[in-house]
């Protein structure tokens, strides 16, 4: 039986379109020009009291107006993952110069990553369930506790009526939802898919992750984020949105659109790790890549540029940084790595952040800083104190997440 | 990538309100069984149902051998852990060899997670306050600690997601597992859902007016709303040449699949039905099929008042007068809605009827509403020699899935 549906693997795919709405700013150039001057997101946290955790900082969001993007008529049903959400979609669709119409909205969808969806409102919902009993819950909640909220809410918004999933795996959420949109597009199930990733702060959120001790501590030692730091003791959390439009370059080409680059290739993998814990052992992150670097059809010796993972968690930034040595300590590669979350903080779902951030790099071929790095772990190739020039062919962006979950995503360059 | 590569089910597993095994589905399937009761496993006086459909008779350690520990293991990791053996078991792959470790994936469609535990956590967080709160009880709460517990456990390396798509999860997992493995990610996969009997579940559907207070009644004039349940459902896919070199014995084909969004609102499903009628359209072209092909369709079939309406009439906008011939049946109406893990449940009802050559009814059906006029299967159980099975769900925010198996009749695979 023949499958006429798919197309073959050699179907070159494109990110044409970049939408976000992160701590450093909203929108490709705000968040570009923060990005680049290696400026920090991280302060202490407004939206709510931390007086009685044991950490008081974080990435949030700021100065995002959702009725800038979002009409009201919707707007007024959403909360604050799903505006985020919807206003990143948004901005990714103008920035790809999309127009939704009765033509194109069948062929025009959108695979989401989350890692923990709107806790807010699930917390919301529960309390009162809790406290007052079922018949004082609130059935106006409901819609928004369920994860597929945000795509929902967004393609209500925008209009469009294809492919629409979403996706969870705490860390990798984001980069597994790309790697899924990738398919799809060659597949030829959409022509255009809106793919990346979203998470939010929230209070209860933020206190449960106090008491995992994943965060960096304020009471003891000095709070901060230092990814891959020898003086790193925890991360400080993070939220947003980033969103990435995919289509073939076929398709680019017929639009006369140029692409900020191809994603040519990622892998999945998985290692056995204990619940909630960071992966100690490198396998996974080796497995992974070289699967990766196998779709791809590239070598090691190819790669100019890795996006990590690292958080300045002890476990993860020790393991992600061994990992990098034993596979590049005998390669003529020499890659430069960068962790972003120094300035946005990790959001699980951050991915989808910065896959935007690293299709910019690829078209500017210049690198941001790893802020809150000063004494590397390793003597690795890091971008440290600001920007880099590089000429990027190729680059790897890291998932990894706690519980032994990796999804790493290839990044190439459209004109070499 | 072989885009003709051809995917089958050789191993099935569940636990639900009508069987806590493979067999014993079969033939509460046949027979009829109703396994919506009165709900034990939290208090329903205030509810405006009392009924679900609930697992019976679940201990842990009778389905999970002592190497496994359950320590920290949700409802929902256990259910799913224990469909996972089974259906290794019935795949004839268990244990698993070393080599098979290493490109075995998991892809589970989730839904509430661990919400039931963490309820208990959050209300003495309530109660008692943060300090008298283990917060270690919330490292199984969210839907994608399954996968993990699974894969960890079996050691396997594969690729690793969980999809909160609501309602439709399980069929996208179902979908997505299938072009791992055509796409070369992973050699072979576990795919389904789970989705465990949960007191804040319960109260949101509760609240939304959604449930009948009695049982439910798809497509019956009287029906008042859907059925809560929960289940785990798990099946094995593996390559068609991998699985008649070793043997194994097969259920059925996937065929192809379809998502689409209604891009309409977030509870209520499109009355016009386009994004059920486009994702049953996507589906069949995705398997290069004709309406013709279809000889049952498991339907979604919630028994909520819209929903069996709107289903009904896209099922006429697709087949045409062809619509009247096909034989509709809604097992929920036996099993319950059991959301995430929904699309996988009726996945393996479809392979149960294709394989053992019979059609589930609707059971819990007595009166014709005039705008629910198919064949309903409603006078028990037929003896039918199946050929292709499509199988539809519907969800929240919008998202629907359709995925289309077709019995394996040892056609050679020359012609692949």
């Amino acid at each position: 039986m023949t499958n006429k549906s798919q197309q073959p693997a050699t179907k070159k795919v494109v990110v044409t379109g970049l939408g976000m709405v992160t701590p450093l700013g909203v929108g490709k150039e705000e968040f570009g020009r923060k990005l680049f001057a290696g400026e920090c997101a991280i302060d202490t946290i407004k939206s709510f009291d931390t007086n009685a955790f044991t950490s008081h900082l974080g990435a949030e969001v700021a100065n995002f107006s959702p009725r800038d993007f979002i009409s009201v008529k919707n707007l007024r049903r959403m909360d604050k993952i799903s505006l985020m959400t919807t206003a990143s979609a948004r901005l990714a669709l103008e920035d790809a110069e999309i127009k939704i119409n009765s033509a194109n909205r069948d062929r025009v969808g959108i695979i989401l990553g989350t890692s923990f969806g709107a806790t807010d409102v699930t917390v919301q919902f529960a309390d009162t369930l809790l406290t007052q009993g079922p018949s004082f819950v609130n059935p106006i909640l409901v819609p928004n506790t369920v994860m597929n909220a945000p795509a929902g809410h967004a393609s209500i918004e925008l209009g469009f009526r294809g492919v629409n999933t979403t996706v969870t795996h705490y860390a990798v959420s984001a980069e597994t939802a790309i790697g899924y949109a990738v398919e799809e597009i060659r597949r030829g199930t959409a022509d255009f898919i809106l793919t990346g990733g979203v998470d939010i702060l929230s209070k209860f959120y933020y206190e449960a992750l106090t008491k995992f001790h994943a965060l960096s501590p304020g009471d003891q030692e000095q709070e901060k984020c230092r990814p891959f730091d020898d003086a790193r003791n925890g991360f400080v959390v993070g939220e947003g949105c980033g969103i990435i439009c995919l289509e073939s370059m076929d398709s680019a080409v017929a639009r006369s659109r140029e692409p900020y680059c191809e994603i040519s290739g990622f892998g999945l993998g998985a290692s056995p790790t204990k619940p909630t814990c960071w992966p100690k052992e490198t396998v996974g992150i080796k497995k992974t890549i070289s699967r990766a670097l196998k779709k791809a059809e590239i070598g090691i010796d190819d790669m100019q540029v890795i996006c990590a993972a690292a958080n300045g968690s002890k476990v993860l930034d020790a393991t992600e940084a061994e990992a990098y040595r034993e596979i590049f300590g005998s390669s003529k590669a020499k890659p430069a790595i960068t962790s972003l979350k120094g300035a946005l903080g990790e959001s699980f779902s951050g991915g989808g952040i910065r896959s935007c951030a690293l299709a910019l790099s690829m078209k500017k071929n210049v690198l941001p800083p790893t802020v809150g790095l000063s004494n590397p772990i390793r003597s690795l190739n890091f971008i440290m104190d600001r920007k880099k020039d590089i000429n990027i062919t190729n680059a790897m962006l890291a998932g990894i997440s706690f519980g032994g979950t990796y999804a790493y995503l290839v990044f190439t360059n459209c004109d070499k | 990538m072989n885009k003709n590569k051809r995917i089958v089910i050789t191993g099935l597993g569940t636990l639900n309100a009508v069987a806590n095994n493979v067999q014993e589905f079969t033939r509460a399937l046949r027979e009829g069984v109703c396994g919506i009761k009165p709900i034990d496993l939290f208090d329903t006086k205030e509810f405006r149902s009392k009924n679900g459909g609930q697992i019976k008779n679940f201990i842990a350690h009778d389905y999970i051998p002592n190497d496994f520990s359950l320590k920290r293991m949700s409802r929902a990791d256990q259910l799913s852990f224990a469909a996972t053996l089974e259906a290794l078991d019935d795949a004839g792959l268990y244990p698993l060899s070393n080599s098979l470790k290493e490109e075995m994936g998991i892809a589970i469609g989730g839904g509430s997670g661990g919400l039931w535990e963490a309820e208990n956590f959050y209300s003495n967080l309530l109660k008692k306050g943060a300090s008298c709160a283990h917060f270690s009880k919330l490292s199984s709460v969210y839907c994608a600690s399954s996968a993990d517990k699974i894969a960890s456990g079996l050691r396997l390396t594969g690729p690793k997601t969980t999809f909160m798509t609501a309602c439709s999860a399980g069929a996208t997992a179902i979908g997505y597992a299938r072009d791992l493995i055509v796409n070369g990610h992973a050699s072979v996969m576990l795919a389904g859902g789970v989705e465990p009997m949960c007191r804040i579940t319960y109260a949101a559907f509760n609240a939304l007016k959604s449930v009948d207070p009695d049982v439910c009644r798809p497509f019956d004039k009287n029906r008042e709303g859907l059925s809560l349940g929960e289940a785990a459902a798990i099946m094995v896919l593996e390559p068609l040449d991998a699985a008649v070199n070793r043997g194994a014995k097969i259920y059925g084909e996937i065929l192809g699949y379809g998502v689409t969004c209604d891009s309409f609102h977030m509870t209520a499903p499109d009355e016009q039905a386009s994004g059920a009628v486009r994702s049953m359209q996507a589906a069949l072209k995705d398997s290069g099929l004709s309406i013709d092909n279809v000889d049952y369709i498991n339907a979604h079939g919630t028994a909520t008042p819209v929903n069996d309406i709107m289903e009904t009439k896209a099922i006429k906008e697709v087949f045409g007068k062809r619509a009247y011939l096909i034989p509709v049946s809604s097992t929920k109406s036996m099993h319950a809605h059991t959301l995430g893990a929904a699309g996988a449940l009726e996945a393996i009802v479809s392979l149960l009827a294709l394989k053992n050559g019979f059609i589930p009814p609707t059971i819990n059906y007595s009166q014709r509403d005039s705008q629910c006029d198919l064949d309903y299967v409603t006078g028990g159980s037929r003896e039918a020699q199946l050929h292709t099975v499509l199988s539809n769900s519907f969800a929240f925010g919008g998202n629907n899935t359709t995925v289309i198996f077709g019995k394996y009749a040892g056609r050679d695979t020359e012609n692949d």
